[in-house]
């Protein structure tokens, strides 16, 4: 390549400017301000607010409800994220299965992903609507005999976690599903071929090739749904009374953050504590995230399968 | 490439550490002097409509278009102004986090509409103008003093209100024949004319009939019970369990007991149905509702449009009394924001909203027509008009026009009863000075706790404690007394 005068190596930073302001500004800085205005006992319904160090921390870890919050949200987490990613593996691992050669995939992933296009706010008062005491369930569990008369469902603390943990699951496997497919088609064939050759069975195929090779998507979704789930606000907040009820059983650290925003005259100091607690917590979760599912060294099948993989990639 | 990221944000932190340490407040960003801004720009046109030239312009924020109707009614009387009605929905608080953030911004209107969930916590704080020299006027028109009351705080008031909203007890005058042998108003007062009375009513109707129930959920009662305390929430920076509220969590406790209430949730389709008597059990019983605990507004927006199913209607079977407690429920107050530069005009504004005998005559009586309204402005939207009805705050202009309502259509309604004299019986007797602004939250609390307790899921001791530490939690500095024990 002849080269000319001009050099044009700073022309990808023009490239990328826009991304790094848009990231500036409306990433870095808020996070910044967050830490700032947590420091302070700002309020928007009066006049002034001033630097009060530790304070708004040191209430908060007095604050039974903070660590109920926190509890809570990784129950809910957990509790949705375990079936969600069992339900997309087996789903996926049936849809591009050579053996099974399901029909119509694309139709079915399209009916899996449909709760996720209902605005929360929607299904949540469909579900609100649904357990109501003069609610459709009621009527249907009662005349057929399962439930001696109605009852309130959304009194009862478990029942309510449940709900929101279904919701959760519902919303989001179809979304899982997906991704997890992409990840599953672009594992050569040939490997599953060359494993059928040598009498693997299915389940063998699945734990030896299908799933070291996913692992980068796997991490990905486990990252991602962390990050969303500490962030759960929408359908505990809209179920109930949008202050975690019955019993705070679904108070979750964003409703906590709004509930010190909303009283107390927009406390936007002792809201921002929080969210810089979650923001920490989110953050070291993830990190130990990529620490444990690092690559190390071991000398099983998958390894091979992955050099291979990697090396075909290259190429 | 990574290190220098990492040295980066770190500096960040450590600057942001020494900004908040240093800055006491002014590192954040609305903290300076608010209007003093709005003071030196011209008034801004808050995006509703473009302001007109040559006129003085006044701009308005409001949560529904009620009040644009007096707003056109304003430009009639002062030709040479120009009313910007900027309109906000109320849904998800957008409207209060818009107003919060437009505080100190050039972009703040000069009169503000606040609802009774938030008017307290505005009057409260410091960003109202002081409007007590209209206080005069109040006692001219005689406004009723809870609404006085409301708007006010340590003696100043901000805020005015053009309606009154006592709350009143609506009953089916069926049930009152088939189970009371009576459904003469004045009679049913008597069997309802305290909470002892009310229970022992609420026993003869299940008497009666098993699949009656004397409320639609005791929750309607919270309110009313509030309403009678000897002392708000908060007192002194200490929160104050009154004997009231223990009082209703009994008496909500005996109601689910004893099965007088339906159990429905108050704004769900239960409590809906049972007002034109569509509520089925869920073995597919039907039940009916003998009565709801509504105020002046709840008649025309809540009982009248729910009166009535594909199948079903229940107009003309209702009768409203006072019932045993005397409360109010809801309102929309105007207040002016400290600071604007208008504020003379907004003053003008407020008075005529709020304080003025002929446009409150005209409000309540349905001189605002569309076709009324159409006149003074052309662009009027085809829908905006005022329908005769709303219960204004002024006992004089009351006085003045309630017979006038003799044999309207919400007289037949109510089978031959002037709604409008029941209210102004009420409206008189209401306390308007134990609303604080902090009450949202804590009633909230407690009711979610009250739920829980009445379904047997957490037993009184819990339902307290778990309230109080809600209470604890969103408002860190108060002191938080014992729970009751009974």
């Amino acid at each position: 390549m002849k080269l000319t005068g001009i050099n044009r190596n700073y022309y990808g930073y023009f490239f990328i400017a826009p991304f790094i302001i848009g990231f500036l500004v409306f990433g870095l800085y808020p996070v910044y301000n967050t830490l700032a205005l947590s420091f302070t006992d700002y309020t928007l319904m009066s006049r002034g607010g001033s630097f009060i160090g530790l304070r708004n921390f040191q209430v908060l870890f007095a604050d039974e409800l903070f660590v109920k919050a926190i509890k809570n949200t990784w129950l809910i987490w957990m509790l949705n994220f375990i079936p969600q990613i069992g339900a997309a593996l087996l789903l996926s691992a049936w849809f591009t299965s050579v053996r099974l050669k399901i029909k119509a995939v694309g139709v079915w992933r399209a009916i899996f992903y449909l709760p996720n296009l209902i605005i929360p706010a929607v299904v949540a008062a469909l579900f609100n609507s649904l357990f109501a005491f003069y609610g459709p369930v009621n009527q249907f569990m009662v005349r057929a005999g399962f439930l001696p008369e109605a009852m309130h469902f959304l009194q009862n603390a478990n029942i309510a976690r449940g709900i929101v943990v279904f919701i959760q699951w519902w919303m989001w496997f179809g979304q899982t599903i997906i991704i997890v497919m992409a990840g599953m088609t672009s594992i050569p064939v040939h490997l599953y071929e060359a494993a059928m050759v040598d009498g693997a069975s299915a389940s063998q195929m699945f734990r030896r090739i299908t799933l070291p090779l996913l692992k980068p998507i796997l991490i990905y979704i486990f990252v991602t749904s962390l990050v969303g789930g500490m962030q759960m606000f929408e359908i505990p907040y809209l179920l109930t009374d949008g202050r975690g009820a019955p019993s705070n059983s679904i108070m979750t650290n964003n409703i906590l953050m709004y509930m010190k925003f909303a009283s107390s005259k927009g406390h936007i100091g002792a809201a921002s504590a929080v969210g810089v607690l979650v923001f920490l917590m989110t953050t070291i979760s993830a990190l130990s995230i990529f620490f444990f599912m690092r690559d190390r060294d071991d000398s099983s099948v998958d390894k091979t399968a992955r050099k291979w993989f990697s090396k075909k990639n290259k190429s | 490439m990574r290190k220098s990221f990492l040295s980066l944000l770190s500096l960040l932190m450590i600057a942001s550490m020494l900004l908040a340490a240093c800055g006491t407040g002014a590192t954040t960003p609305v903290a300076e002097e608010p209007g003093s801004e709005a003071t030196e720009e011209a008034p801004s046109s808050g995006g509703a409509e473009e302001p007109a030239a040559g006129k003085r312009v006044l701009n308005v924020w409001a949560f529904t278009n009620e009040i644009r109707t007096m707003a056109i009614a304003f430009e009639a009387r002062y030709p040479d102004v120009d009313v910007v009605y900027t309109m906000i929905p109320m849904t998800d608080g957008e409207y209060q986090t818009k107003l919060k953030a437009s505080i100190g911004t050039a972009d703040a209107p000069d009169v503000v509409a606040l609802e009774a969930a938030f008017v307290k916590e505005w009057v409260e704080a410091d960003f109202l103008a002081d409007l007590n020299d209209l206080l005069p006027l109040t006692e001219e028109l005689k406004t009723y003093p809870a609404v006085v009351q409301v708007g006010s705080h340590e003696g100043v008031t901000k805020a005015y209100s053009y309606q009154a909203t006592p709350g009143a007890f609506f009953y089916r005058r069926s049930i009152a024949q088939e189970c009371l042998g009576t459904d003469a108003p004045e009679e049913v007062q008597a069997m309802v004319a305290d909470m002892d009375k009310f229970v022992e009513t609420a026993a003869k109707i299940q008497e009666c009939n098993a699949d009656y129930f004397t409320v639609g959920t005791s929750a309607e009662l919270f309110n009313p019970f509030l309403a009678n305390r000897a002392q708000p929430w908060i007192v002194d920076g200490e929160l104050v369990i009154d004997p009231m509220v223990v009082e209703y969590i009994q008496f909500a406790k005996l109601m689910r007991d004893n099965g007088y209430e339906s159990q429905a949730q108050q704004w769900t389709e239960g409590w809906f149905a049972g007002m034109n008597d569509t509520l089925v059990g869920a073995d597919g019983t039907p039940k009916k509702v003998f009565s709801y605990f509504l105020p002046t507004w709840g008649l025309p927006y809540v009982l009248i449009p729910n009166s009535t199913s594909d199948t079903t209607d229940t107009g003309g079977d209702w009768a409203m009394i006072n019932g045993p407690l005397a409360y109010q429920w809801g309102g929309t107050w105007v207040g002016a924001m400290d600071g604007s530069p208008n504020i003379d005009l907004a003053k003008e504004f407020i008075t005529f909203v709020a304080l003025d005998e002929e446009n409150l005559t005209n409000w309540a009586t349905g001189v605002y027509t569309n076709e009324y309204l159409k006149a003074i402005d052309p662009t009027t939207p085809d829908d905006q008009a005022q329908a005769a009805g709303d219960f204004v705050s002024s006992q004089v202009v009351v006085e003045k026009i309630t017979s006038t309502f003799d044999g309207s259509a919400l007289y037949e309604w109510l089978g031959g009863q002037n709604n409008y004299e029941a209210f102004g019986e009420a409206a008189p007797r209401v306390n308007g000075a134990l609303l604080t602004g902090s009450d949202d939250a804590i009633q909230r609390a407690l009711e979610s706790q009250r739920d829980q307790y009445l379904n047997g899921e957490i037993d009184e001791a819990t339902m307290w404690s778990q309230w109080l530490d809600l209470v604890r939690s969103e408002f860190p500095d108060l002191v938080i007394p014992e729970p009751p024990t009974n």
